[in-house]
């Protein structure tokens, strides 16, 4: 209440009020309506009264003279400009004039963003390693909040101390790896092959295949937790390429001890080509069911531009037998492309494997990428969409049927 | 927020700080809106004179907001001030300072300083297309043409691309100049316009015929025309240069259609070996082909009818004085469907030559391969834009070639009402620049907005020298 009293005795006391006051304008100071009324009277009275002038240049003198002792400093620093330092000089300028640019960057970092070819490139990787920093610092932040709740927990849980008996030591982690890796193991005397084809490092910038590899490390990671494993085949895969030095950023030490089969040969050299399929989202073929006497083969390819056919054509290649995912005979197709990641992919063969239900599989299918699942044949289906969408939308026919015809094409 | 309209005391702008929902951008979000508004400049004053109060230093995203209200508003001293203070403050600056202190400058009395800013730009990065642009608008319009020259080159050294407004501004700025030099260069632009392909927009075109008609003792005189189909001009019965390419200019592009579009990186992605080689010793046995046709892109044409049906109706539209035609389609085809029917194909493959392609290969490769082969005269129908295969082609200047071959040799067949077909011819002239020396021909464009790129303009200024 006092402090409320002191600004008010300021705001009195301060050059506005009088020149109002002579207006009679007392009432009208009061917050809303204050900056109107007082540049009317400010305009008229701002001559007479040059003591209330403000110094409007004061900031110039201000940003001038706090830097006397700096300029020198920086006279007597010699004006290099080149290389990683410049560079770097430039990014800080970037950030501090509220560009998307990250607080740190490492020198590697910097030496990728020289090498972008364009400024458009530079910008969208800056953007990238911004969005990346700020991900981790709510990381980060999250999980001390995280650390600070779990310790006031066990503060309490201390105080009313009651250690629980059971017939189980609790040590689920390692006993759970345990039981996994059991699992793998006898895939890999017994189980089902299923190959990643690692030979598409040409077609892929950098970050496609960091992404890629880690889609396959989640992969790797979903199949040993399954209840009937995949037995992994890396084929393809050259020591000390892209994706073998990304793998050994991913697992470090683990890498040698993974229950899978890594090899330089090709899945021809390794399986009877007769029993090899090639699942791919370009194939004319549509898999129907699930065989579990075939060999399916996928891409590991991330392709952020869109390069169409590159698997079709390497199975074209060597004449192996392809297919893609029956997407738009379950699935009333929304937007995205049908290639799927490859964890997702992961997800489904698994799913198909254990149950031979693809409701079930295409679940895993991102649900922004369709509307729903299509119980009745598409032609019927067709009819109450165009019906639905005449109604609500007020859609012209034509173009109801153009756009079903998009997502439906006639093979 | 609705910025003041008068300058604010220190203790005014603290009040409207602490009613602000989110104190820490205020400032951000008034200078914003102040230069939203256009406001005057002594309130962004205020707002920064209180805030080097409250903090003892201005923000350099602050000082490149109120930079951009005083280049908005070419208070020039004031731009200089700002210069002055950032030079001291800041050991380098970056694009966007670069940017507005060249717009802001080069607009004024003190334009040579927006050259020395350019120069400054330069040590650490490319200036943008438009801090170019200023500068050499600058220099024109002060009749330094040399010196605008000398950036305009520098800036096509550099691979930025100028501006149509930079091209316009040396012909208006040049008008009525006698010097030999300038009109090389002049004569330059246009050239350039022809290399790449554009055209220019109605002012620009109108600026360029002032300036050929300014031309102290030529007597160029300037008619806007339109060019009849054969590709004469009605002004002064000149004939156009026509659109075909020149022998080396076709050997150099069929050879790129068939590395770029048909094998590209791996020739299984649009057909296979064994295909292709197929299809070459099918089209070598047989050629010369007149018209070569995309089946099933005419088979379209009419939604309503029969798949074949369009198509028969396409080869007897296009099938008479003896031309020789081939049709591209897929293996589909020739199984009996309710589309495709075996008696009509049958009938067609007696007027007119077939290759179906495997059902997964890409028969457009195919199309531009088979036209390419039989020669200039060749033509092809399909009402497909091919930008998919003009994508394959890794240079600017084979597109170029690629367009240029397309306008003279794509025929469309268009389905009218109740009409056959109508066909619209491949255009005979082609569509650039020109120039005998005493006559130039411009196409121009009648909007300033960018037409498709299928697309050229139909209106003409003719130049001829009286």
């Amino acid at each position: 209440m006092q402090s409320a009293n002191m600004l008010l005795k300021k705001i009195v006391r301060s050059s506005v009020l009088p020149v109002a006051a002579q207006h009679g304008m007392k009432r009208d100071l009061f917050p809303l309506s204050r900056t109107l009324s007082l540049s009317l009277c400010l305009k008229q009275d701002n001559s007479c009264k040059p003591s209330e002038k403000l110094d409007l240049d004061a900031w110039k003198k201000v940003m001038k003279s706090g830097l006397q002792e700096e300029v020198s400093e920086m006279v007597s620093e010699p004006q290099d400009l080149s290389g990683l330092a410049a560079a770097r000089e430039t990014l800080e300028m970037w950030r501090i004039a509220g560009k998307l640019v990250p607080e740190n960057v490492s020198e590697e970092q910097l030496k990728t963003f020289m090498e972008c070819p364009s400024k458009s490139a530079k910008k969208k990787y800056l953007k990238f390693l911004y969005l990346k920093e700020l991900y981790k610092k709510n990381d980060k932040r999250k999980m001390e909040e995280k650390r600070e709740r779990r310790l006031e927990q066990q503060e309490q849980t201390s105080k009313t101390d009651e250690t629980k008996k059971g017939p189980f030591l609790c040590l689920w982690a390692s006993t759970m790896d345990k039981a996994y890796n059991w699992r793998a193991a006898q895939s890999m005397i017994f189980g089902q092959p299923l190959v990643f084809d690692m030979s598409y490092e040409k077609e892929m910038s950098v970050r496609e295949v960091a992404n890629t590899v880690k889609q396959l490390v989640q992969s790797e990671g979903c199949n040993r937790r399954a209840v009937d494993p995949f037995h992994i085949h890396f084929c393809n895969f050259k020591d000390d390429s892209l994706y073998h030095r990304e793998f050994l950023k991913h697992y470090k030490e683990a890498w040698g001890k993974l229950l899978i089969t890594v090899t330089e040969q090709c899945y021809t050299e390794v399986f009877p080509k007769d029993k090899l399929i090639y699942l791919t989202a370009d194939s004319p073929k549509v898999m129907k069911t699930f065989d579990h006497n075939k060999i399916y083969i996928v891409g590991s390819m991330v392709d952020r531009n869109i390069k169409t056919g590159v698997s079709l054509a390497r199975a074209k290649r060597l004449g192996l037998e392809t297919a893609a995912l029956p997407l738009d005979k379950y699935l009333l197709w929304n937007t995205g492309a049908k290639n799927l990641t490859l964890d997702q992919m992961m997800h489904i063969l698994l799913t198909l494997k254990d149950t031979a239900d693809w409701k079930k599989a295409l679940e895993f299918v991102p649900k922004r990428k369709y509307h729903g699942f299509v119980a009745k044949p598409v032609s019927e289906l067709k009819k109450t969409l165009d019906l639905v969408n005449t109604l609500k939308l007020g859609k012209r026919q034509e173009e109801v049927q153009k756009q079903f015809a998009k997502s439906y094409p006639k093979k | 927020v609705q910025p003041p309209e008068k300058a604010l005391q220190s203790e005014e702008w603290n009040r409207l700080r602490e009613n602000f929902q989110l104190p820490e951008i205020f400032e951000e979000v008034m200078l914003n809106s102040m230069i939203r508004c256009n406001s005057p400049t002594d309130v962004a004053k205020s707002l920064l004179t209180h805030m080097a109060k409250r903090n003892g230093d201005i923000a350099y995203s602050v000082l490149l907001k109120y930079l951009t209200l005083c280049v908005q508003q070419g208070q020039v001293s004031e731009i200089r001030d700002v210069y002055d203070i950032m030079k001291v403050r800041f050991k380098i600056l970056e694009v966007g300072a670069y940017n507005l202190f060249i717009k802001g400058l080069s607009n004024s009395d003190q334009w040579r300083m927006a050259l020395t800013v350019l120069e400054e730009a330069k040590k650490i990065m490319i200036p943008s297309r438009t801090s170019y642009e200023s500068c050499i608008k600058a220099a024109s319009c002060r009749q330094e043409m040399k010196l605008a020259f000398e950036l305009y080159h520098e800036m096509l050294a550099k691979e930025v691309v100028p501006t149509l407004d930079v091209l316009q501004s040396f012909f208006d700025f040049s008008r009525g100049m006698k010097d030999a030099e300038l009109q090389k260069e002049l004569f330059g632009i246009l050239l350039y316009l022809r290399e790449n392909q554009i055209y220019p927009h109605k002012t620009f075109m109108r600026s360029i015929k002032l300036w050929f008609e300014s031309i102290p003792g030529r007597n160029w005189r300037g008619h806007l025309t339109n060019i009849k189909d054969s590709g004469q001009c009605p002004v002064c019965t000149h004939q156009l240069e026509d659109s075909n390419l020149t022998e080396e200019e076709y050997n150099n592009l069929s050879e790129r259609i068939i590395r770029d579009v048909i094998h590209g990186t791996d020739t299984f992605r649009k057909t296979s070996p064994q295909e292709f080689e197929a299809f070459q010793t099918f089209v070598e046995n047989r050629l010369p082909f007149d018209i070569v046709i995309d089946g099933l892109n005419v088979s379209h044409i009419k939604p309503k009818r029969m798949h074949c049906e369009n198509l028969l109706d396409a080869i007897n539209c296009l099938a008479k004085d003896n031309v020789r035609l081939l049709v591209l389609g897929r293996k589909h085809m020739l199984i009996n469907s309710s589309n495709w029917k075996r008696e009509i194909m049958k009938e067609m493959q007696n007027k007119a030559d077939f290759f179906l392609a495997e059902n997964i290969s890409e028969d457009d490769a195919f199309l531009l391969y088979a036209t390419l082969r039989s020669g200039k005269h060749c033509k092809f129908v399909t009402r497909d834009f091919l930008r998919d295969h003009k994508a394959c082609l890794s240079d600017s200047l084979t597109r170029h070639l690629f367009r240029k071959w397309q306008r003279g040799h794509q025929i469309v067949l268009s389905s009218m009402f109740f009409s056959v077909f109508s066909q619209q011819p491949a255009l005979r002239y082609d569509c650039v620049v020109q120039t005998t020396g005493d006559t130039w021909h411009i196409p121009y464009k009648d909007v300033f907005e960018e037409k498709y790129s299928y697309q050229v303009p139909r209106k003409w200024l003719c130049i001829q020298q009286k």
